[in-house]
């Protein structure tokens, strides 16, 4: 879904709209709360308890903006709080793909807003070619709040109909770019219930990630010399046994992958690839002792049996792991170990 | 299998909140999660398996995994001796001269001497350190690390690949989760609670804003170990996460506590242009090269002996000498913008070579500066990376105050990590010291406090020893204080139409930047002051400064600053995840910090380390071999440097 602005000049400023849902809970609700491990037998408890809907304001807001093709989206929603709209909430925190805090959904595809650059993702607006062969569903517009200040005159709450003739038009542009204003569609992270803005809760994924038990069971044995004495202090791996797992190590928990997912977007029937590539990053360690177990764990009926192969997983990780191989070969990897 | 009798609570949520902790952890990065298994592991080791187990909460204003560890690149250092011969001796000798001895030899000799079992700990927990080819932990050579007191370089760095702060963010997260430790994230302490009786003073808690919500709840505990990290975001260009706030230090002095050390600030020198991304030095160990505008490669006038590998503080003076002498290059995406950066030219590098040995600085470069390292020269400016001081700690974590010339401890508070000062850092910090501080010092932090439970719970007053008794006559904690001030940012004054823009404002933002900047739409807030804030600290006391400076930057502090820091509030009154009001609170902690380590500049009337006085240039230690200890109300105090046994020398590379 990458944007056809990448033809766009290295150096000239470009005007674009980052159009945002939006969205206010109710206040004074009390936070709802999901938490597998509440009993210690979790096994007899359902995974976690049916996500309740936040209710609230929901809303499309626009911010028009001249910035270069190579700001991340990051940097734009920075200067946004700065200078326009304190009130609009998203999570970031290092701003170069390390901490995995700023996943959502751009124009659709979940990505991290820190390594996504304006010139990769801004698209020209396709107006619909007929107002009576579909009707325009993907999102709910209302009206703006009155306290959130508008930043120029033609951003203004999007209406069903208004938001595509304004952007149509060139408009006040203050530029000379001739044609529409390219758009960024931002969105919270697909899968998960919308806390404020791009905020999504993602506590369902690392209550899921914690049922794998994920911190290494060592087997503890120690390299020892010929008379018995202990040699070396360390586990020892030698790299090729390192190679079979770093990658995996690498996972940010960002959770890309299970906005992905059209199973795991589905609620509790899956338990998601970040969970597995977690129990895989486990297994693949020659240090760790827990093998049967952690296949185990994900036989269970929301595990690697719930994968449907789809492989969106694999697209966007930040960290170039390939998710739908591994769960692949975790199904390969649980089925033979079964027979 | 651990711990069966503890309550398994994932993610906190106000209801479960217990009355009483026995220790609170603030900070989930690697200071603080160290500092939780160090109690936790300490007590099962000292305890039978049914005895209770201490209720420790771990508060972080950011979700698990984010913490800024998670960017550490380089390495750890121990002189495990795993490729190179190595001695913990030179480490010893190699951390005290680096930190221009401003450094305690009592603190360094026991992170010298304990590092390699930090290490090995680190690697039973589970980091994937990169292995030599008999599978031991591999080490790599880093600047400043050298064997035989100075005489030759050391591969003394343990590292997983360019992620070894990552490796070892998640492995002490995934040991808490099978430790069932309970967090509550996205909270962030406002308040430090502190009471004082005849026996000195003592902590008794935090305060903490439940960010979901916006609720004030009352965290009561014995025991408060503050980890938060540092404070990069003093300066607009930093390598820090934009959460380092300075939260910790700032709480320690608003509880009426000092800071030690806080003017020495390690700025690294190749932070990629206005982004202050950080470029790992092995850019230049790779055989990159910084040029100024004339193409001149101008770390040989500066350093003719080390030239570009010179010293992270001799690096970055030279570069901002070379911008003031009109040799500095604008940053190719604003061509008319502050010509503030030099050129690193990496193109001498093979371009295979470049891909296998610097991914991540090669990926960085293409990413966000639109550039092809093995073409195009790249554009690097010094960036705030590392605060030296912090919050003044003994060897076991423990807070102090300094007064009458002696250390007075605080009961029940502890610090760790970046945030904390205890010194192993002195004026200047070695690479790969900072991991390796947070860990140990954490560890040691969280053993200590484990150690008073124990005693507490083995007292003949307390016979039947199962409980863990409490804190005796610990005062209730006031929220209403600060329900009260939260409501007041939350609800703007009814004649602000939000039209006024900072600038309009007298003092801050005109004075600092010129008023170059109109912002319009918007009334003032919380980003935007801090922004400014760090344009100002940037121009005025980064990398070289003088009595000029200091006294400019003081002034628009006490002033336009304050009084916009004051007036703040938020421009929605919802208080659910209302980011907004967190940043005012950040907003206000900046500010104090910030006023604190221009205090401490100015008091220190020489040159040491990362801080270069043009109108004090040279080290003074007939006056200034002492720690400077500041508080609020700007009077600083001066604490002996601990020398045991290596005498002040001249500090060269």
């Amino acid at each position: 879904m990458v944007g056809d602005g990448a033809e766009q000049h290295a150096d000239s400023p470009m005007r674009v709209v980052i159009r945002i849902s939006r969205f206010l809970p109710k206040p004074e609700r009390p936070r709802r709360h999901s938490n597998p491990f509440a009993k210690d037998d979790a096994k007899q408890e359902p995974a976690f308890p049916r996500r309740k809907r936040q209710r609230g304001k929901q809303w499309v807001q626009d911010y028009p903006m001249r910035v270069h093709p190579q700001d991340t989206i990051l940097n734009c929603l920075l200067s946004i709080k700065r200078d326009s709209d304190p009130t609009l909430a998203f999570r970031y925190s290092c701003g170069h793909g390390m901490c995995g805090s700023d996943a959502v959904s751009i124009n659709g595809t979940p990505t991290l807003l820190c390594t996504a650059t304006v010139g990769e993702w801004a698209k020209t607006p396709v107006p619909l070619s007929s107002g009576n062969e579909f009707r325009h569903t993907g999102v709910t517009t209302g009206s703006v709040d009155a306290s959130i200040p508008v930043t120029t005159s033609d951003a203004g709450p999007a209406s069903p109909a208004g938001a595509d003739e304004s952007l149509a038009a060139p408009g006040n542009d203050d530029g000379g770019d001739a044609g529409p204003d390219r758009i960024i569609e931002l969105a919270p992270l697909p899968g998960f219930p919308v806390q404020r803005d791009l905020i999504a809760d993602i506590d369902p994924m690392l209550e899921q990630i914690k049922r794998m038990k994920p911190y290494l069971q060592a087997k503890g044995l120690l390299a020892t010399k010929a008379d018995g004495a202990v040699d070396v202090f360390e586990y020892l791996q030698r790299p090729e046994q390192l190679h079979r797992y770093e990658l995996l190590s690498n996972c940010i928990a960002c959770g890309v992958c299970e906005g992905s997912c059209p199973v795991y977007a589905g609620g509790e029937a899956f338990i998601g690839p970040a969970a597995l590539i977690m129990s895989s990053r486990f297994i693949n360690d020659s240090r760790d002792g827990a093998t049967d177990q952690r296949l185990d764990d994900i036989r269970q009926a929301d595990g690697i049996a719930a994968c449907q192969s789809v492989r969106a997983c694999s697209r966007h990780c930040p960290k170039g792991i390939d998710v739908g191989e591994e769960m692949w070969r975790l199904v390969e990897r649980s089925g033979g170990a079964q027979g | 299998m651990l711990s069966a009798c503890c309550a398994r609570i994932d993610v906190m949520s106000p209801s479960q909140l217990e009355d009483y902790y026995d220790a609170v952890i603030v900070g989930a990065g690697a200071a603080g999660l160290s500092a939780t298994l160090g109690l936790l592991r300490r007590w099962r080791n000292s305890s039978p398996e049914d005895a209770a187990v201490p209720k420790i909460l771990v508060i972080s204003k950011l979700q698990a995994l984010r913490s800024h560890t998670g960017s550490a690149e380089g390495g750890i250092a121990a002189s495990l001796g795993n490729i190179d011969k190595d001695d913990w001796h030179w480490h010893y000798y190699d951390t005290i001269k680096g930190g221009d001895w401003l450094v305690d030899q009592d603190a360094a000799h026991l992170l010298a001497e304990l590092a390699p079992q930090t290490v090995i700990r680190l690697e039973h927990d589970g980091v994937a350190f990169s292995r030599t080819p008999d599978g031991h932990i591999a080490q790599r050579r880093f600047g400043g690390h050298t064997a035989d007191f100075g005489k030759a370089p050391v591969k003394r760095a343990a590292f997983a690949a360019d992620r070894i702060g990552h490796q070892i963010l998640h492995s002490l997260w995934q040991q808490c989760v099978a430790y069932d430790v309970t967090f509550a994230e996205e909270w962030y302490v406002s308040d430090l609670i502190l009471s004082e009786s005849d026996a000195g003073k003592r902590a008794n808690g935090v305060l903490a804003i439940d960010t979901h919500t916006g609720t004030v709840h009352a965290v009561n505990a014995s025991n408060v170990v503050i980890a938060t990290g540092g404070a990069g975001r003093l300066f607009s260009t930093t390598s820090n996460s934009w959460d380092l706030t300075g939260d910790g230090l700032s709480l320690a002095l608003d509880a009426g506590l000092q800071i030690e050390d806080a003017e020495f600030i390690q700025f690294h020198p190749t932070g990629l242009a206005h982004t202050g991304i950080l470029l790992s030095e092995a850019a230049r160990a790779e055989g990159g090269v910084l040029r100024n505008a004339d193409g001149e490669a101008f770390m040989q006038r500066y350093a003719p002996e080390h030239t570009d590998l010179a010293a992270r503080d001799v690096v970055s003076r030279a570069i901002r000498s070379e911008v003031k002498s009109g040799r500095g290059v604008a940053d190719p995406k604003e061509p008319d913008g502050p010509r503030d950066c030099v050129w690193l030219d990496m193109r001498s590098i093979d371009p295979d070579h470049l891909e296998t040995a610097l991914p991540q600085v090669c990926e960085i470069i293409r990413g966000y500066a639109n550039l092809d390292p093995s073409r195009d020269l790249i554009p690097v400016k010094p960036t705030a990376h590392y605060t030296m001081g912090g919050i003044p700690v003994n060897t076991d974590g423990q807070v102090y105050s300094w007064s009458d010339g002696e250390r007075h401890l605080i009961h029940g508070l502890y610090a760790a990590g970046e945030c904390s000062c205890v010194s192993v850092h002195g004026a200047n910090r070695l690479g790969g010291n900072s991991l390796l501080d947070a860990c140990l010092f954490g560890t040691r932090a969280g053993e200590s406090i484990a150690r008073d439970l124990l005693a507490r719970k083995d007292d003949t007053r307390n016979p039947d020893g199962q409980d863990i008794p409490r804190t005796p006559d610990a005062p209730a904690i006031d929220v209403e204080r600060r329900k009260a001030k939260i409501e007041q940012l939350l609800h703007r004054p009814a004649d602000d139409d939000g039209a006024a823009g900072p600038a309009s404002q007298d003092g801050g933002l005109g004075s600092a930047v010129g008023g170059a900047e109109v912002r319009q739409g918007v009334s003032d807030n919380a980003y935007a002051l801090m922004s400014d804030l760090g344009r100002l600290l940037e121009r005025h006391i980064a990398v070289v400064c003088d009595r000029q400076g200091i006294a400019e930057a003081k002034a628009a502090l006490d002033h336009g600053f304050t009084r916009r820091a004051a007036a703040l509030r938020t421009h929605s009154d919802a208080a659910a995840y209302n980011q907004e009001l967190t940043a005012i609170l950040e907003a206000h902690r900046l500010l104090a910090l910030a006023k604190a380590v221009v205090n401490a500049m100015s008091a220190r009337e020489e040159s040491r380390g990362s801080l270069k006085r043009l109108d004090f240039p040279e080290r003074d230690d007939e006056r200034f071999l002492a720690h400077s200890m500041t508080d609020t109300t700007g009077r600083i105090s001066w604490q002996p440097v601990h020398i045991v046994d290596v005498p002040p020398r001249q500090r060269e590379y």
